[in-house]
């Protein structure tokens, strides 16, 4: 049980450091490239929680960012509705998305599964540039209400968020379910024929991750006040993965820690435009070859050890 | 009519070319190889510099192009991608480390702007009533040429057969004295070259640009899937489907809705029939 506290107090560890930064660092450059990086931190997340688990690589996690992100900017642009209310129906409909693409892609596997989900938030990119009437084409929808009116209000809340999220995805991680979601990693037929109901498992943690991403992205979108057809892209999907896999994939914070580290370490290099993408690069192959495991969960790991 | 016949036919042989190299690899290497497309951009580019900045003369040009892209994916696959075999993520995103590093090479060394590659047949021709570019038309024989030469090197030689027998089981392979990681590189390697090849035979009518790998890399992917991961057949059924079904809708409807056609058709294969027409290995 002392491996739970310290656990507990390296988490609130880091919260505090995570409020303190913008009262240190007060200008409003860097309190938005931090509320960017905590968005990406529940998607990296909620992407750890069905594909860290079950062992599933979705690579369009895209597809339920996005489809959170329009509902907001369909309800705030075409509807008028109070931002307050698409933080509500945007879980809604990725949900809604995790379920129309769980029931027939989960009983895929390895690399079938991947490319199933890939090419349905492909089918999405494509339909809102088609549909251009209702959606603004590559433009987008603009002017979204913000929902708070200072950023750095808006920074609390998304804090907020990703606390209340990583959280509650670490304890389903930890809880018997969790459990249930690794075995079905270790081997699917066994854990049929010792009567779980794999199928269910599956799905729902679709579900539950799809909540979260369209959560984060109806956070991120009325953080930017903006919503594209890029929330959409296989390009979105693939760098939440790598942010996963520099924080260390099946550990919920490891992923957060990653998406929080790679977008500082990619803000911060924006000097040297043209060669920021090598080091993105480099970090990635270094990580692979020599911290297969990532780098944020097993460091925390070590650090564990340590303390008494 | 016929129009739509002969683009057809162009496009689906470049997609052939590409979705048989990238099949080929999973197949016998089980690697999912995303800079497959940055190796068709390399194959163009190559043909570009050694035109114009070495002033080889165009076919050698051609050639060196190909050969030299093929013996970087035996490269990288000796270096990067054989260490991390064990797990198919790590493949996935070393060759996608790969594929970005490429794209920036290419980026810092030409710049954004499109370059011009002359073309290798140089005439128009006018067949049955449609005008068509000769180096379209090359295009199409290239492809026929390339993709019947490997058939023959798999069925006839006793490299092909090696190969064949390693896709087929690569442990068995190795216990009848067949080097299964040589097979990697070397099929790694004909890949990357088949890549390069479709690269140099649209160069001429194709922006050569940086970010050019991008969209073959999605169609190879699409093709494989509705062909059969690692089924030559299949690929090259799967390229001539999607090939003339983009071509029809690109000219009886619009080209947004050609380019949701080959996505559509990924997500109906893998629902209703997910190892393609012709896999043979059960996807689920």
């Amino acid at each position: 049980m002392t491996g739970d506290r310290i656990d507990w107090i390296g988490a609130l560890g880091a919260l505090a450091l995570l409020v303190v930064i913008p009262l240190i660092f007060g200008s409003s450059y860097i309190i938005g490239v931090m509320t960017v990086a905590l968005c990406y931190g529940m998607w990296a997340a909620s992407w750890d929680f069905m594909s860290g688990l079950t062992g599933r690589e979705n690579f369009g996690h895209s597809l339920f960012i996005g489809a959170g992100a329009y509902t907001a900017g369909f309800l705030d642009v075409n509807f008028g509705l109070s931002p307050w209310w698409s933080l509500m129906a945007a879980p809604l409909v990725a949900v809604l998305f995790g379920i129309l693409m769980g029931f027939p892609t989960l009983r895929l596997r390895g690399p079938y599964f991947a490319l199933a989900m890939l090419s349905g938030s492909a089918v999405m990119q494509n339909l809102t540039i088609i549909f251009s009437v209702y959606t603004g084409g590559q433009d987008g929808l603009n002017g979204l209400t913000p929902l708070l009116d200072s950023t750095l209000a808006q920074y609390y809340l998304t804090l907020g968020f990703l606390a209340a999220s990583g959280v509650l995805l670490r304890l389903i991680a930890n809880s018997p379910w969790g459990l249930i979601l690794r075995a079905i990693r270790g081997d699917e037929a066994t854990c049929q024929a010792a009567g779980i109901n794999v199928n269910f498992y599956k799905i729902a943690s679709l579900m539950i991750s799809a909540a979260v991403a369209g959560l984060g992205g109806a956070l991120y979108a009325h953080y930017q006040l903006q919503v594209g057809p890029d929330l959409f892209t296989v390009v979105l999907s693939i760098n939440i993965i790598i942010m996963v896999y520099v924080g260390g994939i099946g550990s919920i914070y490891g992923p957060i820690g990653g998406a929080l580290l790679l977008n500082v370490l990619t803000e911060t290099l924006r000097g040297l435009s043209e060669y920021r993408l090598w080091v993105y690069t480099l970090v990635l192959v270094v990580i692979l070859f020599f911290l297969p495991q990532g780098a944020i969960a097993p460091l925390w790991r070590r650090i564990r050890r340590v303390l008494p | 009519m016929l129009q739509i016949l002969i683009y057809g036919a162009v496009i689906s042989s470049i997609y052939a070319l590409l979705a048989v190299g990238f099949t080929l690899v999973f197949g016998v290497a089980r690697i999912l190889n995303l800079a497959h497309g940055a190796f068709y951009a390399l194959g163009a580019y190559g043909v570009y510099t050694l035109t114009a900045n070495v002033h080889l003369p165009l076919w050698l040009a051609a050639i060196v192009a190909v050969v030299l892209v093929g013996l970087l994916g035996v490269l990288i696959e000796r270096v990067l991608v054989r260490p991390l075999r064990r797990s198919m993520l790590a493949v996935l995103l070393i060759t996608l480390a790969v594929a970005l590093m490429i794209e920036q090479v290419l980026l810092l060394a030409f710049g954004s702007e499109a370059r011009n590659v002359p073309s290798l047949v140089d005439v128009t021709y006018h067949l049955l009533g449609v005008d068509i570019s000769g180096q379209r038309l090359f295009a199409l024989a290239g492809g026929i040429v390339v993709l019947a030469g490997l058939w023959s090197f798999l069925q006839f030689t006793r490299l092909g057969s090696a190969i064949l027998a390693v896709s087929q089981d690569a442990e068995a392979a190795q216990y009848m004295g067949i080097p299964s990681d040589r097979m990697y590189s070397i099929v790694m390697g004909m890949s990357a070259g088949m890549a390069a090849a479709a690269g140099v035979l649209v160069a001429p009518f194709q922006s050569v640009i940086p970010s050019m790998g991008l969209l073959p890399l999605v169609k190879a992917f699409v093709i494989v899937v509705v062909g059969g991961l690692g089924s030559i057949a299949g690929s090259v059924v799967g390229a001539l489907l999607l090939g003339f079904s983009e071509t029809i809708i690109a000219f009886k409807i619009s080209i947004e809705w050609s380019q949701i056609v080959s996505v559509a058709a990924v997500l109906v294969t893998l629902v209703l029939r997910p190892a393609g027409f012709f896999g043979k290995r059960a996807a689920f």
